[in-house]
Protein backbone atom coordinates (compact mmCIF):
# COMPACT_ATOMS: atom_id res chain seq x y z
CA UNK A 1 0.00 0.00 0.00
CA UNK A 2 1.41 3.70 -1.44
CA UNK A 3 1.74 6.09 1.82
CA UNK A 4 -0.53 9.08 1.43
CA UNK A 5 1.13 12.97 0.80
CA UNK A 6 0.24 13.49 4.27
CA UNK A 7 1.86 10.19 5.74
CA UNK A 8 5.37 10.73 3.71
CA UNK A 9 5.32 14.61 5.08
CA UNK A 10 5.18 13.25 8.55
CA UNK A 11 8.05 11.41 8.33
CA UNK A 12 9.74 14.51 6.71
CA UNK A 13 9.11 16.33 9.49
CA UNK A 14 10.34 13.59 11.79
CA UNK A 15 13.49 13.20 9.59
CA UNK A 16 14.25 17.39 9.57
CA UNK A 17 13.64 17.08 13.68
CA UNK A 18 15.99 14.41 13.91
CA UNK A 19 18.68 16.54 11.70
CA UNK A 20 17.83 15.30 8.06
CA UNK A 21 18.12 17.66 5.65
CA UNK A 22 15.39 19.02 3.52
CA UNK A 23 17.24 17.40 0.31
CA UNK A 24 17.37 14.18 2.16
CA UNK A 25 14.05 13.96 2.09
CA UNK A 26 12.94 14.82 -0.99
CA UNK A 27 15.63 12.03 -2.10
CA UNK A 28 13.59 9.49 -1.03
CA UNK A 29 10.25 10.47 -2.28
CA UNK A 30 11.35 12.65 -6.15
CA UNK A 31 7.79 12.04 -7.16
CA UNK A 32 6.81 14.48 -4.17
CA UNK A 33 9.67 16.55 -4.03
CA UNK A 34 7.78 19.68 -6.19
CA UNK A 35 5.49 19.66 -3.22
CA UNK A 36 7.21 18.89 -0.83
CA UNK A 37 10.25 21.34 -0.92
CA UNK A 38 8.00 24.85 -0.48
CA UNK A 39 6.03 22.78 2.29
CA UNK A 40 9.17 21.71 4.38
CA UNK A 41 11.05 24.78 3.62
CA UNK A 42 8.11 27.04 5.48
CA UNK A 43 8.58 24.31 8.38
CA UNK A 44 12.74 25.44 8.62
CA UNK A 45 11.68 29.06 8.18
CA UNK A 46 9.02 28.64 11.56
CA UNK A 47 11.38 26.76 13.33
CA UNK A 48 14.65 29.32 12.51
CA UNK A 49 12.25 32.55 13.47
CA UNK A 50 11.36 30.73 16.72
CA UNK A 51 14.92 29.49 17.42
CA UNK A 52 15.60 29.42 21.21
CA UNK A 53 17.84 27.52 23.49
CA UNK A 54 17.72 27.78 27.33
CA UNK A 55 21.10 29.14 28.94
CA UNK A 56 23.06 26.66 30.47
CA UNK A 57 22.69 28.21 34.29
CA UNK A 58 18.86 27.87 33.99
CA UNK A 59 19.10 24.55 32.72
CA UNK A 60 21.67 23.57 35.39
CA UNK A 61 19.81 25.86 37.93
CA UNK A 62 16.29 23.67 36.96
CA UNK A 63 17.83 20.49 37.22
CA UNK A 64 19.35 21.00 40.86
CA UNK A 65 15.81 22.28 41.96
CA UNK A 66 14.75 19.18 40.46
CA UNK A 67 17.08 16.81 42.15
CA UNK A 68 16.31 18.80 45.19
CA UNK A 69 13.04 17.77 45.06
CA UNK A 70 13.37 14.62 44.27
CA UNK A 71 15.57 14.11 47.62
CA UNK A 72 12.94 15.49 49.53
CA UNK A 73 10.36 13.61 47.83
CA UNK A 74 12.29 10.32 48.78
CA UNK A 75 12.76 11.07 52.29
CA UNK A 76 9.02 11.75 52.34
CA UNK A 77 8.44 8.03 51.06
CA UNK A 78 10.89 6.32 53.04
CA UNK A 79 8.86 8.05 56.48
CA UNK A 80 5.08 7.57 54.84
CA UNK A 81 4.61 3.51 55.54
CA UNK A 82 3.71 3.40 58.83
CA UNK A 83 6.08 1.08 61.49
CA UNK A 84 3.09 -0.90 63.15
CA UNK A 85 1.50 -2.99 59.80
CA UNK A 86 4.91 -3.46 58.96
CA UNK A 87 6.08 -5.07 62.00
CA UNK A 88 2.70 -7.07 62.45
CA UNK A 89 2.86 -8.35 59.06
CA UNK A 90 6.05 -9.62 59.45
CA UNK A 91 7.31 -11.27 62.64
CA UNK A 92 10.68 -11.14 60.84
CA UNK A 93 10.82 -7.52 61.79
CA UNK A 94 10.43 -7.87 65.30
CA UNK A 95 13.81 -9.38 65.03
CA UNK A 96 15.22 -6.68 63.35
CA UNK A 97 13.72 -4.39 65.64
CA UNK A 98 15.46 -5.80 68.32
CA UNK A 99 18.47 -6.16 66.61
CA UNK A 100 18.93 -2.69 65.80
CA UNK A 101 17.52 -1.63 69.65
CA UNK A 102 20.55 -3.92 70.85
CA UNK A 103 22.84 -1.97 68.02
CA UNK A 104 21.38 1.18 69.36
CA UNK A 105 21.85 0.76 72.71
CA UNK A 106 25.60 -0.68 72.38
CA UNK A 107 26.48 2.47 70.52
CA UNK A 108 25.21 4.50 72.90
CA UNK A 109 26.48 3.41 75.98
CA UNK A 110 29.83 1.87 73.75
CA UNK A 111 30.39 3.71 70.82
CA UNK A 112 30.96 7.03 69.79
CA UNK A 113 28.86 8.14 66.99
CA UNK A 114 30.65 9.96 64.30
CA UNK A 115 28.17 12.43 63.51
CA UNK A 116 24.90 13.17 63.91
CA UNK A 117 22.64 15.86 62.91
CA UNK A 118 21.81 16.89 66.63
CA UNK A 119 25.50 16.86 67.35
CA UNK A 120 27.32 20.12 66.31
CA UNK A 121 30.23 19.82 63.81
CA UNK A 122 33.71 20.21 64.74
CA UNK A 123 34.60 22.82 67.33
CA UNK A 124 36.70 25.89 65.55
CA UNK A 125 39.59 26.78 67.22
CA UNK A 126 42.11 29.71 66.85
CA UNK A 127 45.09 28.01 65.33
CA UNK A 128 43.89 24.69 63.38
CA UNK A 129 45.32 23.25 60.43
CA UNK A 130 41.85 24.42 58.42
CA UNK A 131 40.30 27.40 57.66
CA UNK A 132 37.29 27.84 55.39
CA UNK A 133 36.35 30.86 53.58
CA UNK A 134 33.53 32.33 50.87
CA UNK A 135 34.61 34.35 48.05
CA UNK A 136 32.55 35.96 45.34
CA UNK A 137 33.43 35.84 41.72
CA UNK A 138 32.50 39.07 39.83
CA UNK A 139 29.62 38.65 37.82
CA UNK A 140 26.17 40.21 37.86
CA UNK A 141 27.25 40.82 41.51
CA UNK A 142 27.76 44.77 40.44
CA UNK A 143 24.13 45.31 40.33
CA UNK A 144 23.95 44.23 44.29
CA UNK A 145 24.19 46.80 47.12
CA UNK A 146 24.23 43.95 49.51
CA UNK A 147 24.05 40.32 49.08
CA UNK A 148 23.82 38.30 51.91
CA UNK A 149 23.85 34.46 52.45
CA UNK A 150 23.17 32.54 55.65
CA UNK A 151 25.38 29.59 55.79
CA UNK A 152 23.69 27.19 58.55
CA UNK A 153 26.53 24.12 58.34
CA UNK A 154 29.50 23.20 56.28
CA UNK A 155 30.20 19.21 55.00
CA UNK A 156 33.50 18.06 53.80
CA UNK A 157 33.87 14.70 52.42
CA UNK A 158 36.71 12.39 53.65
CA UNK A 159 37.80 10.11 50.78
CA UNK A 160 39.06 6.69 51.87
CA UNK A 161 37.82 3.86 53.31
CA UNK A 162 35.67 5.96 56.23
CA UNK A 163 33.94 7.91 53.16
CA UNK A 164 32.57 10.18 56.12
CA UNK A 165 31.30 13.31 55.69
CA UNK A 166 33.41 15.92 58.33
CA UNK A 167 30.42 18.83 59.26
CA UNK A 168 31.82 22.34 60.42
CA UNK A 169 29.35 24.53 61.96
CA UNK A 170 30.32 28.22 60.67
CA UNK A 171 31.55 30.82 62.96
CA UNK A 172 30.57 33.42 60.80
CA UNK A 173 26.82 32.15 59.48
CA UNK A 174 25.89 35.61 57.07
CA UNK A 175 28.48 36.55 54.84
CA UNK A 176 27.62 39.47 52.21
CA UNK A 177 28.80 38.69 48.85
CA UNK A 178 29.06 42.30 47.97
CA UNK A 179 32.22 42.49 49.92
CA UNK A 180 33.83 39.58 48.39
CA UNK A 181 33.88 39.94 44.87
CA UNK A 182 37.21 38.77 43.30
CA UNK A 183 40.24 37.77 45.37
CA UNK A 184 38.55 39.25 48.71
CA UNK A 185 37.79 35.91 50.58
CA UNK A 186 35.94 35.55 54.28
CA UNK A 187 36.90 33.19 56.81
CA UNK A 188 34.07 31.14 57.93
CA UNK A 189 35.81 29.10 60.27
CA UNK A 190 38.67 27.47 61.46
CA UNK A 191 40.16 24.82 63.48
CA UNK A 192 41.28 21.33 62.97
CA UNK A 193 39.96 18.64 61.21
CA UNK A 194 41.28 15.14 60.55
CA UNK A 195 44.18 14.63 58.25
CA UNK A 196 43.82 13.29 54.89
CA UNK A 197 42.69 13.29 51.17
CA UNK A 198 38.97 15.16 50.81
CA UNK A 199 37.10 15.14 47.65
CA UNK A 200 33.87 17.19 48.35
CA UNK A 201 32.50 20.06 50.01
CA UNK A 202 29.59 21.67 50.33
CA UNK A 203 27.52 24.24 52.03
CA UNK A 204 23.99 24.59 53.19
CA UNK A 205 22.52 28.07 52.43
CA UNK A 206 19.71 28.86 54.43
CA UNK A 207 18.66 31.93 53.18
CA UNK A 208 19.83 34.89 50.25
CA UNK A 209 19.08 38.50 50.77
CA UNK A 210 19.96 40.80 47.96
CA UNK A 211 19.61 44.54 47.39
CA UNK A 212 19.80 46.01 44.12
CA UNK A 213 21.98 48.89 43.81
CA UNK A 214 19.78 50.57 41.71
CA UNK A 215 16.49 50.31 43.07
CA UNK A 216 17.15 50.18 46.59
CA UNK A 217 14.76 47.33 46.29
CA UNK A 218 15.46 43.55 47.72
CA UNK A 219 15.47 40.98 45.33
CA UNK A 220 14.82 37.57 45.28
CA UNK A 221 17.56 35.11 44.25
CA UNK A 222 17.08 31.56 43.53
CA UNK A 223 19.18 28.72 44.85
CA UNK A 224 19.55 25.51 42.54
CA UNK A 225 19.30 24.03 45.87
CA UNK A 226 19.78 24.11 49.65
CA UNK A 227 23.27 22.58 49.48
CA UNK A 228 25.14 23.30 47.16
CA UNK A 229 28.13 20.81 46.46
CA UNK A 230 31.55 20.98 44.70
CA UNK A 231 33.63 18.64 44.21
CA UNK A 232 37.49 19.66 44.42
CA UNK A 233 39.91 17.71 45.93
CA UNK A 234 42.33 19.09 48.37
CA UNK A 235 44.55 17.49 51.38
CA UNK A 236 44.88 18.41 55.21
CA UNK A 237 47.86 17.58 57.12
CA UNK A 238 48.46 18.28 60.26
CA UNK A 239 52.03 20.28 59.72
CA UNK A 240 50.66 22.74 57.42
CA UNK A 241 47.87 25.28 57.49
CA UNK A 242 45.15 24.40 54.21
CA UNK A 243 42.97 27.23 53.08
CA UNK A 244 39.72 26.34 51.47
CA UNK A 245 38.06 29.19 49.51
CA UNK A 246 34.58 28.56 48.28
CA UNK A 247 33.92 30.33 45.87
CA UNK A 248 29.53 31.76 45.14
CA UNK A 249 28.88 33.63 42.60
CA UNK A 250 25.32 35.07 41.18
CA UNK A 251 24.35 35.34 37.83
CA UNK A 252 21.94 37.37 35.70
CA UNK A 253 19.41 35.64 33.11
CA UNK A 254 16.61 37.23 31.28
CA UNK A 255 16.00 40.55 29.63
CA UNK A 256 15.44 43.84 31.21
CA UNK A 257 12.22 43.64 28.94
CA UNK A 258 11.11 40.56 30.49
CA UNK A 259 12.76 41.23 34.18
CA UNK A 260 15.76 39.77 35.31
CA UNK A 261 16.74 36.78 37.35
CA UNK A 262 19.28 35.78 39.62
CA UNK A 263 20.90 32.52 40.71
CA UNK A 264 23.49 31.59 43.24
CA UNK A 265 25.55 28.95 42.25
CA UNK A 266 29.43 27.83 43.70
CA UNK A 267 31.97 28.46 41.44
CA UNK A 268 34.31 25.52 40.95
CA UNK A 269 37.18 26.79 38.61
CA UNK A 270 37.57 28.95 41.45
CA UNK A 271 36.93 27.06 45.03
CA UNK A 272 39.91 25.19 46.37
CA UNK A 273 42.55 24.93 48.85
CA UNK A 274 45.00 26.62 45.59
CA UNK A 275 43.39 29.88 45.15
CA UNK A 276 44.90 32.77 46.39
CA UNK A 277 43.24 35.46 48.38
CA UNK A 278 42.98 38.55 49.96
CA UNK A 279 41.48 38.04 53.49
CA UNK A 280 39.06 40.23 54.75
CA UNK A 281 37.98 41.30 58.15
CA UNK A 282 36.52 38.20 59.68
CA UNK A 283 33.15 40.12 60.98
CA UNK A 284 30.16 38.75 59.61
CA UNK A 285 26.94 40.96 58.47
CA UNK A 286 25.94 38.97 61.88
CA UNK A 287 28.65 41.12 63.51
CA UNK A 288 29.94 37.66 64.93
CA UNK A 289 33.60 35.89 63.57
CA UNK A 290 36.81 36.65 64.63
CA UNK A 291 39.24 39.67 63.14
CA UNK A 292 42.37 38.27 62.36
CA UNK A 293 43.62 40.91 59.92
CA UNK A 294 44.93 40.29 56.54
CA UNK A 295 47.04 37.17 55.67
CA UNK A 296 49.50 36.39 52.43
CA UNK A 297 48.07 34.59 50.26
CA UNK A 298 49.16 30.53 50.55
CA UNK A 299 48.83 27.74 47.97
CA UNK A 300 48.39 24.49 49.46
CA UNK A 301 48.37 21.62 46.41
CA UNK A 302 45.64 19.80 45.38
CA UNK A 303 44.57 17.15 43.08
CA UNK A 304 42.65 18.89 39.92
CA UNK A 305 38.95 20.16 40.10
CA UNK A 306 36.08 17.39 38.77
CA UNK A 307 33.10 19.67 38.08
CA UNK A 308 30.30 20.83 39.54
CA UNK A 309 28.73 18.02 41.42
CA UNK A 310 25.02 17.46 40.58
CA UNK A 311 24.29 15.33 44.26
CA UNK A 312 23.31 11.67 43.70
CA UNK A 313 25.45 8.70 44.63
CA UNK A 314 27.56 10.36 47.25
CA UNK A 315 24.70 12.33 48.97
CA UNK A 316 25.34 13.08 52.69
CA UNK A 317 22.66 11.80 55.11
CA UNK A 318 21.69 13.69 58.13
CA UNK A 319 23.84 11.29 59.87
CA UNK A 320 26.75 12.53 58.16
CA UNK A 321 27.67 9.36 55.81
CA UNK A 322 27.27 8.52 52.84
CA UNK A 323 24.02 7.29 51.48
CA UNK A 324 23.34 4.92 49.20
CA UNK A 325 23.17 5.75 45.51
CA UNK A 326 20.17 7.56 43.70
CA UNK A 327 20.78 7.14 39.93
CA UNK A 328 20.12 9.74 37.49
CA UNK B 1 -9.50 -20.64 71.11
CA UNK B 2 -9.00 -21.60 67.33
CA UNK B 3 -11.17 -18.82 66.28
CA UNK B 4 -8.78 -16.76 68.10
CA UNK B 5 -6.22 -18.04 66.08
CA UNK B 6 -7.73 -18.01 62.74
CA UNK B 7 -8.67 -14.44 63.53
CA UNK B 8 -5.03 -13.59 64.27
CA UNK B 9 -3.98 -14.95 61.16
CA UNK B 10 -6.10 -13.22 58.73
CA UNK B 11 -4.89 -9.82 60.41
CA UNK B 12 -1.54 -10.86 59.89
CA UNK B 13 -2.81 -11.93 56.23
CA UNK B 14 -4.26 -8.49 55.77
CA UNK B 15 -1.55 -6.30 56.64
CA UNK B 16 0.92 -8.89 55.15
CA UNK B 17 -1.42 -7.47 51.67
CA UNK B 18 -1.29 -3.91 52.77
CA UNK B 19 2.60 -4.26 53.23
CA UNK B 20 2.86 -5.46 49.75
CA UNK B 21 0.96 -3.04 48.03
CA UNK B 22 2.50 -0.45 49.82
CA UNK B 23 6.23 -1.90 48.44
CA UNK B 24 4.73 -2.29 44.90
CA UNK B 25 3.44 1.13 45.03
CA UNK B 26 6.87 2.52 46.48
CA UNK B 27 8.80 0.55 43.84
CA UNK B 28 6.54 1.97 41.11
CA UNK B 29 6.99 5.45 41.95
CA UNK B 30 10.41 5.20 42.33
CA UNK B 31 10.33 3.75 38.67
CA UNK B 32 8.26 6.38 37.35
CA UNK B 33 10.63 8.80 39.33
CA UNK B 34 13.77 7.50 37.45
CA UNK B 35 11.91 7.72 33.99
CA UNK B 36 11.24 10.98 34.75
CA UNK B 37 14.96 12.05 35.72
CA UNK B 38 16.29 10.34 32.32
CA UNK B 39 13.59 12.44 30.32
CA UNK B 40 15.18 15.78 31.67
CA UNK B 41 18.01 16.29 29.49
CA UNK B 42 16.72 15.47 26.84
CA UNK B 43 13.15 17.24 27.21
CA UNK B 44 13.86 20.33 29.26
CA UNK B 45 15.34 22.12 25.99
CA UNK B 46 11.98 20.92 24.09
CA UNK B 47 9.44 22.18 26.61
CA UNK B 48 11.58 25.53 26.80
CA UNK B 49 11.21 26.19 23.68
CA UNK B 50 7.68 24.83 22.90
CA UNK B 51 6.66 27.46 26.20
CA UNK B 52 8.72 30.05 24.58
CA UNK B 53 6.73 30.02 21.49
CA UNK B 54 3.86 30.17 23.67
CA UNK B 55 4.80 32.88 25.96
CA UNK B 56 7.60 34.78 23.77
CA UNK B 57 9.89 35.28 26.58
CA UNK B 58 13.01 34.05 27.28
CA UNK B 59 12.95 34.05 30.85
CA UNK B 60 9.76 32.50 31.42
CA UNK B 61 10.06 29.74 29.63
CA UNK B 62 13.35 28.42 31.06
CA UNK B 63 11.49 29.00 34.32
CA UNK B 64 8.03 27.86 33.33
CA UNK B 65 10.37 24.34 32.06
CA UNK B 66 11.72 23.55 35.37
CA UNK B 67 8.33 24.25 36.52
CA UNK B 68 7.10 21.54 34.81
CA UNK B 69 9.32 19.22 35.84
CA UNK B 70 8.44 19.75 39.50
CA UNK B 71 5.01 19.90 38.25
CA UNK B 72 5.32 16.29 37.03
CA UNK B 73 7.30 15.12 39.99
CA UNK B 74 4.68 16.35 42.37
CA UNK B 75 1.89 14.19 40.55
CA UNK B 76 3.91 11.26 39.51
CA UNK B 77 1.55 9.36 41.23
CA UNK B 78 -1.16 10.32 39.40
CA UNK B 79 0.77 9.24 35.96
CA UNK B 80 -0.52 5.79 34.73
CA UNK B 81 2.34 3.80 32.50
CA UNK B 82 -0.12 2.17 30.92
CA UNK B 83 -1.89 5.58 29.31
CA UNK B 84 0.44 7.76 27.13
CA UNK B 85 4.11 7.87 27.02
CA UNK B 86 5.30 10.06 29.79
CA UNK B 87 7.05 12.65 27.45
CA UNK B 88 3.43 13.66 26.03
CA UNK B 89 1.87 13.59 29.43
CA UNK B 90 4.94 16.02 30.26
CA UNK B 91 3.43 18.62 27.05
CA UNK B 92 -0.12 18.10 28.61
CA UNK B 93 1.62 20.09 32.15
CA UNK B 94 3.48 22.18 30.00
CA UNK B 95 0.22 23.17 28.09
CA UNK B 96 -1.58 23.21 31.19
CA UNK B 97 0.94 25.82 32.87
CA UNK B 98 0.79 28.11 30.12
CA UNK B 99 -2.77 28.29 29.93
CA UNK B 100 -2.52 29.02 34.14
CA UNK B 101 0.55 31.31 33.48
CA UNK B 102 -1.96 33.38 30.59
CA UNK B 103 -5.10 33.17 32.99
CA UNK B 104 -2.94 34.52 36.67
CA UNK B 105 -1.30 37.34 33.98
CA UNK B 106 -4.82 37.80 33.09
CA UNK B 107 -4.00 39.03 29.22
CA UNK B 108 -1.51 37.32 27.34
CA UNK B 109 1.83 38.52 27.71
CA UNK B 110 2.72 40.54 25.05
CA UNK B 111 6.84 41.17 24.36
CA UNK B 112 6.96 44.01 21.54
CA UNK B 113 8.20 41.87 18.78
CA UNK B 114 10.74 44.87 18.42
CA UNK B 115 12.75 43.90 21.82
CA UNK B 116 12.75 40.40 21.47
CA UNK B 117 16.22 39.45 22.04
CA UNK B 118 16.84 36.80 19.29
CA UNK B 119 20.39 36.09 20.09
CA UNK B 120 23.01 36.91 22.48
CA UNK B 121 25.60 37.85 19.67
CA UNK B 122 26.34 41.94 19.04
CA UNK B 123 25.50 41.29 15.64
CA UNK B 124 22.57 44.40 15.23
CA UNK B 125 22.06 43.96 11.44
CA UNK B 126 21.27 40.26 11.96
CA UNK B 127 19.48 40.76 15.01
CA UNK B 128 17.15 43.13 12.95
CA UNK B 129 16.92 40.90 10.60
CA UNK B 130 15.91 37.90 12.84
CA UNK B 131 13.40 40.36 14.38
CA UNK B 132 11.85 41.21 11.17
CA UNK B 133 11.98 37.42 10.64
CA UNK B 134 9.95 36.55 13.72
CA UNK B 135 7.44 39.15 13.11
CA UNK B 136 6.72 37.40 9.46
CA UNK B 137 6.44 34.10 10.93
CA UNK B 138 4.73 35.54 13.96
CA UNK B 139 1.99 37.04 11.83
CA UNK B 140 1.61 33.69 10.09
CA UNK B 141 1.11 31.23 13.47
CA UNK B 142 -1.16 33.65 14.78
CA UNK B 143 -3.40 33.06 11.78
CA UNK B 144 -3.72 29.16 12.27
CA UNK B 145 -6.45 27.55 13.95
CA UNK B 146 -5.90 26.91 17.29
CA UNK B 147 -5.33 23.14 17.23
CA UNK B 148 -3.38 23.77 14.00
CA UNK B 149 -1.30 26.18 16.16
CA UNK B 150 -0.81 23.50 18.53
CA UNK B 151 0.20 20.35 16.55
CA UNK B 152 2.59 22.67 15.03
CA UNK B 153 4.18 23.44 18.30
CA UNK B 154 4.34 20.28 19.65
CA UNK B 155 5.74 18.78 16.24
CA UNK B 156 7.79 21.77 15.75
CA UNK B 157 9.16 22.91 18.91
CA UNK B 158 8.14 20.06 20.83
CA UNK B 159 9.65 17.58 18.63
CA UNK B 160 6.95 14.88 19.29
CA UNK B 161 5.67 12.23 16.90
CA UNK B 162 2.12 12.53 15.19
CA UNK B 163 1.62 9.86 17.55
CA UNK B 164 2.91 11.35 20.87
CA UNK B 165 1.34 14.97 19.59
CA UNK B 166 -2.42 12.92 19.18
CA UNK B 167 -1.81 12.30 22.85
CA UNK B 168 -1.28 15.22 23.93
CA UNK B 169 -4.40 16.42 22.35
CA UNK B 170 -6.44 13.11 22.64
CA UNK B 171 -6.63 12.84 18.73
CA UNK B 172 -5.49 9.84 16.38
CA UNK B 173 -2.35 10.23 15.13
CA UNK B 174 -3.92 10.38 11.70
CA UNK B 175 -5.85 13.29 12.64
CA UNK B 176 -2.99 15.14 13.83
CA UNK B 177 -1.64 14.27 10.57
CA UNK B 178 -4.10 15.81 8.78
CA UNK B 179 -4.26 18.60 11.02
CA UNK B 180 -0.55 18.98 10.60
CA UNK B 181 -0.34 18.98 6.54
CA UNK B 182 -3.41 21.44 6.25
CA UNK B 183 -1.47 23.86 8.87
CA UNK B 184 1.69 23.42 7.07
CA UNK B 185 -0.12 24.09 3.80
CA UNK B 186 -1.14 27.54 5.38
CA UNK B 187 1.67 28.59 6.96
CA UNK B 188 3.35 28.08 3.55
CA UNK B 189 0.61 30.09 2.17
CA UNK B 190 0.55 33.01 4.83
CA UNK B 191 4.25 33.43 5.12
CA UNK B 192 4.37 33.82 1.09
CA UNK B 193 1.65 36.53 0.77
CA UNK B 194 3.68 38.11 4.01
CA UNK B 195 7.05 38.58 2.29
Amino acid sequence: MSKSFDDILDECVDRINRGESIEDCLGSYPEHSEELQPLLSAMLDTQRAYKFTPSAEAKWAARQRFNAAREQLERRWEAKPPLFPRLLGRPVAWVAVTALLLIFLISYFGIIPILSPEEPGLQPSAAGNFAFLISDEVNAIGDFDSLSISISSIGLHLSGESGRWVKLDPEVQVVDLALLQGDRAQEIWRGDVPEGQYTKVFIRVSSVSGILKKTGESVNVKLPGEKLHISKPFEVTSSSETNFVYDLTVIATGSTQSGIKYILKPQVGQSGADQRFELINGKGADGRGQDRGPKPPRVTPSAPSSGIQIPDACEIQESGVVSSAMAY
Amino acid sequence: MNNGILEINRLIARSETRVMRQEESTSERRRKEATLAALYDEYYERIARYVFVRLRDWAEAEDLAGEVFLKALESLDSYKERGIPMQAWLFKIAHNMVVDHFRKTAKRKTVPIDNVQITAESDLQRTAEANIELARVNKAVEQLTPVQRRVIELRFFGELTSEEAGQVLNKRAGAVRELQSAAIRRLRKLLCEES
